[in-house]
């Protein structure tokens, strides 16, 4: 039997079968201005010529999947034909779940992957279960793990005895990359060009020019500078779709700092937007959520669990999701934790290689592993226990 | 002779002017983060369209197919009945106040322990005065200019 694992995230699924490769895919359907009447669904985004004003629709609200009909099409697509050609009657999937999440959604999944899509076994977990699975197969000797899972809605700090997940520890901090992309896109809109309905390209212009700054005031002091000595300044060349089809930064060799470009193309330039935004994940009250930022969560974290595991905790932090990219987070994050953590405790903060797909890979290990046969629950179990049976097995 | 008080100028203008409560600021802020969640700010380009296949009205001919097609039918409403609900339904259904901790709402980070840092809402620079309407912040007389032309009382983008 064939084994098929998704992380199902609020913004991307990480999907393929075990003995295969994992895909990247926008969990989500899409609508352009140009082809009116045709809804895009997950990658066939690449078919859209033009995504200027692009909407979304998604099926996650807040990092819980409430819009199923979405949800249902996104996967008849994926599992169909022309993606990964699931044949139900002989696979067993492996799919992700958000933290704490409600029961009754956790029924509706099952009784969609049971009853709609009639897959022979099915495993429900949290994306961070995967990932302890990860980091103790490839660091057997470790007791504990800190998990930072940066997604598309929030941020999880999840700490990790074994493979036991311990409740009491989890925080979450209500940043993610939907609000720094809004964020951004707002105050572009407000400084410079509107631009409020093109939640694609800024998306884009976030992933190439945000960083996470060092040292926050001084990185202030430079970008307020004039001309050369600004070293923090970028201009970032939109895309027209049609000459220039990915928005890219301008070479510092060709920026003008004084008067307009000649070329004609549409620049949005970029000074302390670049660290600003990626900063709500460490300080959300700069923007008025009244929350701690991620360094001050997981030490609230570390400090709710016995005494005898902080140290292991402090030591095995480890980045997963695609919003902790930003270049300079491990860094920075390391540096806060150093000064919080109490001295005598060393901190380590791993980035993986590929932290979006850190998950995944944890998941292609335990479907391979000896005793995965009995941690499923298979279709005969729940037609016969129904939702029981479910809550029995999965620790979600 | 008793000399008539001058009254100054500024403390005048300060007294003419409008200050939102502190109710209405907390009000504008929310307002401001939901905002942030929204996954577009465009309406759907397809909304202005009728709903896209063959309309209701149509009377349908092949009758052998139709009992089939009924029952499809009602089981994909009965569906969306139960799977159409919001987040906010959701959590209210979950009664998570009564129930044990840890869970969904006892998992948020709490407040910050740190002072707040303040930034210009013009420009974004480090800020060290408040307005004194609305209570936001700005960092130069040329932002506050700005500031009052576009956010202060109104919300232009």
């Amino acid at each position: 039997m064939a084994t098929l694992v998704l992380d199902n995230g609020a913004y991307s699924a990480k999907i393929g079968f075990s003995q295969e490769k994992v895909r990247v895919i926008p969990n989500c359907q899409f609508r352009s201005k140009t082809s009116r009447l045709k809804t895009f669904t997950a990658n066939q985004l690449d078919e859209i010529k033009d995504p200027s004003g692009l909407f979304y629709i998604l099926p996650f609200q807040k990092g819980y999947l409430v819009n199923w009909d979405v949800q249902r099409k996104v996967w008849d697509h994926l599992f169909g034909k022309e993606m990964f050609k699931v044949d139900f009657t002989d696979t067993s999937v492996i799919i992700t779940e958000p933290y704490f999440n409600f029961s009754s959604i956790q029924e509706s999944m099952n009784e969609i992957l049971f009853e709609e899509y009639q897959f022979q076994s099915v495993l429900r977990t949290n994306a961070g279960s995967l990932s302890a699975h990860h980091f103790f197969s490839s660091r057997p000797s470790e007791l504990c793990c800190l998990l930072v899972d940066g997604g598309f809605s929030f941020t999880h700090i999840i700490p990790y005895c074994r493979s036991k997940k311990m409740k009491e520890g989890i925080r979450r901090v209500n940043v993610g990359g939907k609000l720094l992309t809004n964020h951004l896109k707002e105050i572009i809109s407000y400084r410079q060009l509107h631009v409020m309905d093109e939640t694609h390209v800024i998306n884009q212009v976030k992933e190439d020019v945000c960083y996470v700054s060092q040292q926050f005031f001084k990185d202030m002091e430079i970008s307020q500078m004039k001309g050369e000595e600004n070293t923090v300044v970028r201009d970032y060349v939109l895309p027209d779709f049609s000459s220039i089809k990915k928005g890219f930064c301008k070479p510092r060799e060709e920026m003008v700092f004084s008067g307009k470009y000649k070329t004609g193309e549409q620049i949005l330039r970029l000074a302390n937007e670049r660290f600003a935004v990626p900063e709500m994940l460490f300080h959300p009250s700069d923007i008025g959520i009244q929350e701690m930022g991620i360094p001050e969560a997981i030490v609230h974290s570390i400090q709710s669990l016995p005494e005898e595991m902080h140290a292991h905790f402090f030591q095995n932090i480890v980045l997963t999701g695609g919003n902790i990219l930003f270049p300079g987070f491990r860094e920075r994050l390391e540096a806060e934790l150093r000064a919080l953590a109490p001295a005598h405790l060393p901190v380590s903060v791993l980035l993986p290689d590929n932290p979006i797909c850190y998950p995944w890979e944890g998941g292609k290990l335990l479907a391979d592993s000896p005793d995965y046969e009995e941690i499923v629950v298979t279709r005969e179990d729940f037609e016969e226990n129904g939702h029981f049976i479910c809550e029995e097995k999965f620790d979600i | 002779m008793v000399l008539e008080k001058k009254s100054s100028a500024r403390v005048e203008a300060d007294s003419r002017r409008r200050v939102l409560d502190e109710a209405t600021r907390q009000r504008r802020l929310s307002r401001q983060l939901e905002a942030l969640e929204k996954d577009n700010f465009q309406d759907d380009p397809l909304s202005s369209l009728p709903p896209p296949g063959p309309t209701a009205r149509l009377p349908t001919f092949s009758e052998t197919e139709e009992p089939e097609k009924k029952k499809r039918k009602t089981r994909g409403d009965h569906f969306k009945q139960r799977f159409r609900k919001n987040f906010t339904t959701l959590l209210e259904e979950e009664n998570l106040s009564d129930r044990a901790e840890p869970n969904y709402l006892s998992a948020e980070a709490l407040p910050s322990s740190l002072p707040p840092r303040l930034f210009c809402c013009v420009c974004g620079f480090p800020s060290h005065y408040t307005c004194t309407t609305c209570g936001g912040r700005y960092c130069s007389s040329k932002c506050l200019l700005t500031h009052r032309e576009t956010r202060c009382l109104k919300w232009t983008l």
